[in-house]
């Protein structure tokens, strides 16, 4: 499936006449691609105006029929034009970070079958929606999202921003074709691993105290920057602050290579200045998601795990955050 | 009140939460932004699905299935009384500046969220400060978040955070550059243990009276005698 979107997406880049020179001209073509599949209505459905600052919030974890989107959903849609809007997703996103997509909302539709398909879950319902004109030069936005997953892809140039995202599962762990699938298992692994990695004095400083039922800084709170906790960078080891390093890169690296490049280089920058804090059991079975809350972060970071009691087995449940404080819908390309 | 607790139980073994709707707590999230001279807070509350009949007997006085803007502003009120925040341990009077209340519909599916952001004068004080918040509103179905934002003012600096396990108090520990004490006597009187000073004074005053009146007797009587 991934592999056809992706040659889906080249061959209508090369239907649509562009030469990929850039990232971004790839982007832009995908996306005039995938809107030149739309008739007039479905385009009026697709298309915000890029300072809508009410569509560009609108996104939650929360199923769309609870909270509505702006957009057009993947059910709406032809096969044909829902392979484009796919397409786009991909060209914006790596190739593992689209891989983390798929894998989200095919959660959502294991979600729907284990309950009589309920009507509220499933992969039909995960919406597509542009702020602005894709340009090269402009800045413009992509959002794609739905239950657990709210993608919020500013393009301003050759910068890509990521933030604020939101990803997250229920079930965190399903099998497909006979194999486990976790969507989120490196955001637990390699903190687990981190966790494991820190002597006891750094633990202490790490672990919490206190219990965190859920995210800080989830949707509706944008703009805000908290007091960072836990354990700083500047107090591990070489080796930790590689791992650490590594566990941001489960959300830096869901952007496309050259923007996530640019984004973890920026963030290794920070890296002594970035926290690491945790709250929760400090254990996990093997091959299971961590039940703990953590939360990493920095001057341009804020990462959160925030494993949900409300669906039973927190592990089998996870919302995750990441955002940049000083740089959320890629503001300070656009902001006057 | 035990019907509701009934009723929530009851709710909580039928329900299927798969849709990832808050359940069985009251999520009350607090944000807090400390500058010199106030200190400001936001608080969200979701109730849970499940204890939102707990919630809405406590809000919907009247019973009629719609709140009000004055019992909007009633259940603000109240959550200010369950909660508290003192600087140097000295209470501070609290002020609502804003409540929104979600529509009831959201609040049905678990996602409403009640916001309160309230503030409070700070009295002045030295470099170290400690501020604590403290929040026990429905304590038996909540789950406290508490945090504080990064200050705006340069001169102000976190030094530390602490907070029991349930969140339910919170201390924070901050230094002030420049800061501005005050006249000794706008300390004196300010704050929780101003009355105490007062009582202190008139006593002496009250003594001084007495001592003054009973050595003018006494000089009275001598003069008398001689």
């Amino acid at each position: 499936m991934r592999i056809s979107i992706r040659t889906a997406a080249c061959i209508l880049v090369l239907l649509s006449g562009g030469i990929a020179q850039t990232v971004t001209s790839r982007i832009v073509s995908a996306a005039n691609a995938f809107l030149s599949t739309l008739d007039q209505k479905q385009r009026q459905m697709a298309l915000f105006a890029f300072n809508d600052e009410q569509q560009r919030a609108r996104w939650s974890n929360f199923p769309t029929s609870f909270v509505r989107r702006g957009g057009l959903n993947m059910g709406q849609l032809s096969p044909a034009q829902r392979s484009a809007a796919l397409a786009l997703v991909s060209s914006a996103l790596s190739r593992r970070g689209f891989e983390k997509v798929q894998q989200i909302m095919e959660a959502d539709e294991v979600l729907k079958n284990s309950e009589n398909n309920n009507p509220i879950f499933g992969k039909d319902l995960y919406y597509i929606s542009i702020l602005g004109t894709p340009s090269e030069k402009d800045p413009w936005m992509l959002q794609f999202g739905g239950h657990h997953l709210a993608l919020n892809i500013t393009i301003a140039g050759e910068h890509g921003v990521l933030t604020p995202t939101l990803t997250g599962a229920q079930p965190a762990l399903y099998t497909r074709n006979g194999a486990i699938v976790r969507p989120l298992a490196q955001e637990s692994d390699k903190a687990m691993a981190l966790l494991n990695s820190l002597d006891d004095g750094q633990r202490k400083q790490a672990i919490l105290s206190y219990r965190l039922a859920d995210l800080v800084l989830g949707p509706g709170k944008d703009g805000k920057t908290i007091q960072p906790e836990g354990l700083k960078a500047s107090g591990m080891n070489k080796k930790q602050r590689a791992m650490l390093l590594d566990v941001i890169s489960e959300w830096a690296g869901v952007v496309h290579e050259s923007a996530a490049a640019a984004r973890m280089a920026e963030l290794k920058a920070d890296i002594d200045e970035t926290w690491f804090a945790w709250s929760g059991p400090t254990t996990v079975a093997p091959g299971t998601n961590i039940t703990a809350y953590y939360r990493i972060q920095g001057p341009h970071l804020v990462i959160e795990y925030a494993p949900q009691r409300l669906g039973g087995d927190p592990a089998m449940h996870v919302h995750t955050m990441y955002r940049d404080p000083t740089n959320d819908y890629g503001r300070k390309y656009f902001a006057k | 009140m035990k019907s509701c607790l009934a009723a929530a139980a009851i709710f909580v073994l039928a329900c299927t939460p798969a849709d990832g709707r808050r359940l069985d707590e009251y999520l009350q999230g607090a944000i807090i932004s400390v500058e010199k001279s106030r200190v400001q807070a936001q608080m969200t509350l979701t109730p849970g699905v499940a204890v939102l009949p707990i919630v809405i007997e406590g809000i919907d006085a009247d019973a009629d299935g719609v709140i009000s803007e004055a019992e909007q502003r009633a259940y603000a009120a109240r959550v200010l009384r369950d909660v508290s925040l003192s600087v140097d341990r000295r209470p501070l009077k609290l002020q609502v500046r804003s409540v929104r209340f979600p529509r009831m519909e959201e609040m049905k599916d678990g996602r409403g969220e009640i916001e309160i952001k309230f503030e409070a004068d700070l009295p002045a004080g030295g470099p170290d400060r400690r501020l604590a918040f403290e929040n026990h509103h429905y304590s038996r179905i909540a789950a406290y978040q508490v945090n504080c934002l990064v200050p705006r003012d340069p001169d102000i600096r976190i030094v530390a955070q602490t907070r029991n396990y349930e969140q339910s108090m919170y201390e924070l520990e901050y230094v002030q550059a420049n800061a501005s004490p005050g006249p000794l006597r706008l300390t004196w009187w300010s704050g929780g243990r101003g009355w105490l000073g007062t009582a202190a004074l008139i006593l002496l005053a009250r003594l001084a009276f007495v001592w003054g009146q009973r050595a003018r007797a006494a000089s009275g009587i001598r003069g008398l005698r001689s």
